[in-house]
């Protein structure tokens, strides 16, 4: 050790303007020494194992995968992001370093804020990492529409909240053991936070996890017709923001040794957080379900949101064209070549529509977290799309184009073959119903002798398809034909079919 | 006078481990010996603006720390060195005085040059990129000195600064020491009188939180000549000064 000093430095003055390169200096040290840096790999990884994989697996639809990143990407982060917030918050306690900061000029507030800023900078790094690579990935495979920036805003905000938490917990509590602790109380109060939502009104919309209605959430339909509405987004980044500053205000408060003028200023932040925090869960509260299947919050909803979003459809070159939302381009040829039979058998015949437009769908709220989707849109040339859409939560093309039958297909034949008694009551022939079973490729399920009407849908309250043993046969003979020949020939019987005047014998 | 303090006292619950203790001290190096328990590490403390008193009154660098807006200019012009050095292991030398410097509200412009003269003056200008978990406790209670000394303080309050130092490095912490005194006020918290009697220009014995001697290293001694025990004359003088306290 030398007792002579090249440069003594005089008394130390304080500059306002030095203050601030001084603190971006302390938050350059806190940032290169944050412990939220080694779990950054952690991070990825979880995100990578549990979101990363179900969202990419995903059909490539910018909704869909938006809303599935906010309902996951936040949970993953937790565990690494909490973690390293309250290792960072308790650092002070645990390496006994207390005392030795306690003599220094800069308040404990400042210095605390200064860390958890780094902590926070490093997880927020993680989590706009996560939000870019899905959104990158996403743009390279939508066929239409842009990125959803609300999703990701209320993920962006909900990580200060949860180091924030993390920080203050550790600052409070300065044991090796309230990481752990922590991390599992936020891992589980925000994945259990979203299973107590009770209906669209319930205050719980509030957790940042909450994509959308409860019981629909994410699905292809929701956010493509109709504008992404952000009115609970718009609460959630309000409430992550209000809890935020609440904790990082309280943590100044119980600071005694920052001064008056900063504890007055930590408790107004606080005050501040908390009413923002309450004022977004009471918003949330009074949310409610559009019918496109988002959450209207009426003190902020803007109605300029409700107007239908304008697209260009996007139609196939079948028989009868089929013309679906670009968003679904995709799938048009699991739709063509599910329904592409029937399309080609009624095409031209009357009752049969010129074109098949998709259309949305329509949801209403029911008591508890139930949602109905009201599909009923009349007419043939109305088509509304199932939700599950193939690559979604492992749904097949084979289920896809099962559920497209089903709906779509028995729909445009039913129309083309009853005409005008599709809706009545009148009681369909069997030579009808024949018709309608072989032209219907499901129908072949209900085809067999054990299984005649078994199953069917219904038509005016009765099973559509409650073919007697001769109908069956016939029904079987009328599906061995092409389509081009079953085409044929109803464009010749098709009236006298409807006029009763044809006998099952009479059926090719 | 740059630490004035008043029937000082301290209460930890029922346990008084600081006294009423009256005490002067101007620039130079003050030594502050007694046994453990005596109260010296709660005093410096208290004089580092820690922890607040119980009761009594307490003025450094003629300022009140009890207030929000003194306090913190008093900060600025300490420097501490606790008995329980605590330190981040990642941080390399250099990081931690920096650290320190900038808690202490240096101006950011004179940071580096006031780093560098630090750690050199404890002698790790070349150990200044090494991370504090690989240093030695030695070299450890040489950073820590470095953070105390870094922003030149009119006040420095080190408490047991030589434990775990080599004799040769004792040596030249001395020597610092007595630099520093020429200019500010060094309060000295030691078990080890010799490092009293090398260093310090007054010295005060505590015993069960009270002051019990206060004087220079040659009366102390002087109280040891035909009584106390120990091998060295300030030794004799300090258990001298304890059992006449004490009974």
């Amino acid at each position: 050790m030398t007792a002579t000093v090249p440069a003594a430095p005089g008394p130390v003055t304080r500059r306002a303007a030095a203050s601030i390169p001084g603190s971006g200096r302390l938050l350059r040290l806190e940032l290169r020494h944050n412990a939220t840096l080694w779990l950054l790999p952690l991070a990825v990884a979880l995100f990578w194992f549990n979101g990363y994989r179900e969202i990419m697996a995903l059909p490539p639809m910018w909704n869909l995968r938006a809303m599935t990143l906010q309902n996951r990407l936040l949970l993953d982060l937790t565990i690494p992001v909490t973690a390293a917030a309250a290792w960072m918050g308790s650092r002070e306690g645990r390496r006994n370093i207390a005392d030795l900061v306690a003599g220094t000029a800069r308040p404990r507030w400042a210095r605390q804020l200064t860390a958890w800023a780094a902590t926070t900078a490093w997880a927020e790094v993680a989590c706009l990492a996560c939000v870019g690579v899905v959104y990158v990935m996403t743009a390279r495979q939508a066929s239409w529409g842009g990125p959803l920036w609300w999703p990701a805003a209320v993920s962006v905000a909900g990580v200060p909240a949860l180091t924030a938490v993390g920080f203050a917990a550790g600052a409070w509590f300065p044991s090796r053991f309230v990481t752990p602790l922590v991390t599992i109380v936020a891992f589980f109060g925000l994945g259990f936070g979203t299973q107590a939502a009770s209906g669209d009104h319930s205050y719980w919309q509030i957790s940042p996890l909450t994509a959308g209605a409860f019981d629909i959430g994410a699905v292809p339909g929701v956010a493509a017709f109709y504008h992404y509405l952000p009115d609970l987004s718009i609460a959630q980044v309000m409430f992550a923001a209000g809890v935020t500053l609440a904790v990082l205000g309280a943590l100044g408060v119980s600071a005694a040794l920052n001064g008056p003028r900063l504890r007055w200023l930590a408790a107004l932040i606080a005050a501040v957080g908390l009413a923002a925090a309450g004022t977004a869960d009471a918003l949330a509260g009074t949310g409610r379900l559009d019918p496109h299947g988002m959450i209207v919050i009426p003190a902020l909803h803007d109605a300029a949101s409700d107007q239908p979003v304008r697209y260009t459809p996007v139609c196939s070159r079948t028989a009868i064209p089929v013309c679906v939302h670009p968003a679904y381009a995709t799938f048009l040829p699991n739709v063509t070549s599910a329904v592409g039979a029937e399309l080609t058998e009624i095409a031209g015949l009357p009752g049969a529509p010129a074109r098949i437009s998709q259309v949305a769908e329509v949801y209403q709220q029911d008591p508890g977290n139930a949602i109905t989707s009201l599909a009923g849109v009349p007419g043939g040339s109305a088509l509304i799309l199932p939700d599950q859409v193939p690559g979604e939560h492992g749904v097949t093309s084979a289920q896809f184009a099962g559920d497209l039958q089903d709906t779509l297909g028995l729909q445009l034949i039913r129309d083309v073959i009853l005409g005008g008694n599709a809706s009545a009551a009148a009681r369909p022939s069997q030579a009808e119903l024949a018709v309608i079973a072989a032209s219907v490729r499901p129908g072949s399920m209900w085809l067999g002798p054990s299984a005649a009407d078994v199953n069917a849908p219904e038509l005016s309250g009765r099973p559509l398809l409650a073919l007697s043993r001769p109908a069956a046969r016939a029904a079987r003979r009328f599906a061995a034909l092409p389509a081009a020949a079953k085409h044929a020939w109803l464009a010749q019987h098709l009236a006298a079919l409807q006029a009763g005047q044809i006998s099952l014998a009479q059926l090719p | 006078m740059n630490v004035e303090t008043t029937d000082l006292t301290r209460r930890f619950g029922r346990h008084q481990a600081v006294a009423g203790v009256d005490l002067q001290a101007g620039p130079g190096v003050f030594g502050l010996l007694g046994p453990n328990g005596a109260g010296k590490t709660t005093l410096l403390r208290m004089m580092a603006t820690v922890i607040p008193p119980t009761a009594g009154r307490l003025r450094l660098l003629g300022r009140d720390p009890g207030a929000y807006g003194p306090r913190r200019e008093i900060r600025r012009r300490l420097g501490y060195l606790p008995q329980n050095l605590g330190y981040y292991p990642g941080f390399t030398v250099v990081e931690f005085v920096e650290y320190f410097a900038l808690l202490k509200e240096m101006p950011p412009a004179r940071v580096p040059a006031a780093v560098a003269a630090a750690v050199e003056r404890v002698d790790l200008g070349d150990r200044a990129k090494a991370r504090l978990r690989t240093l030695s406790g030695g070299m450890l209670r040489r950073v820590g000195i470095a953070q105390a000394i870094v922003n030149e303080p009119e006040l420095l309050l080190l408490d047991e600064p030589t434990a775990g130092l080599d004799p040769e490095q004792r040596v030249a912490f001395r020597a610092l020491l007595r630099d520093l005194g020429q200019r500010a006020t060094v309060v000295v918290s030691t078990h080890l009188v010799e490092d009293v009697g090398a260093a310090c220009s007054e010295v005060a014995l505590m015993d069960r939180g009270k002051i019990v001697f206060h004087g220079t290293p040659a009366e102390l001694t002087a109280r040891g000549a035909d009584q106390g025990t120990g091998d060295a004359p300030l030794e004799r003088g300090y258990t001298a000064v304890l059992a006449a306290a004490r009974t």
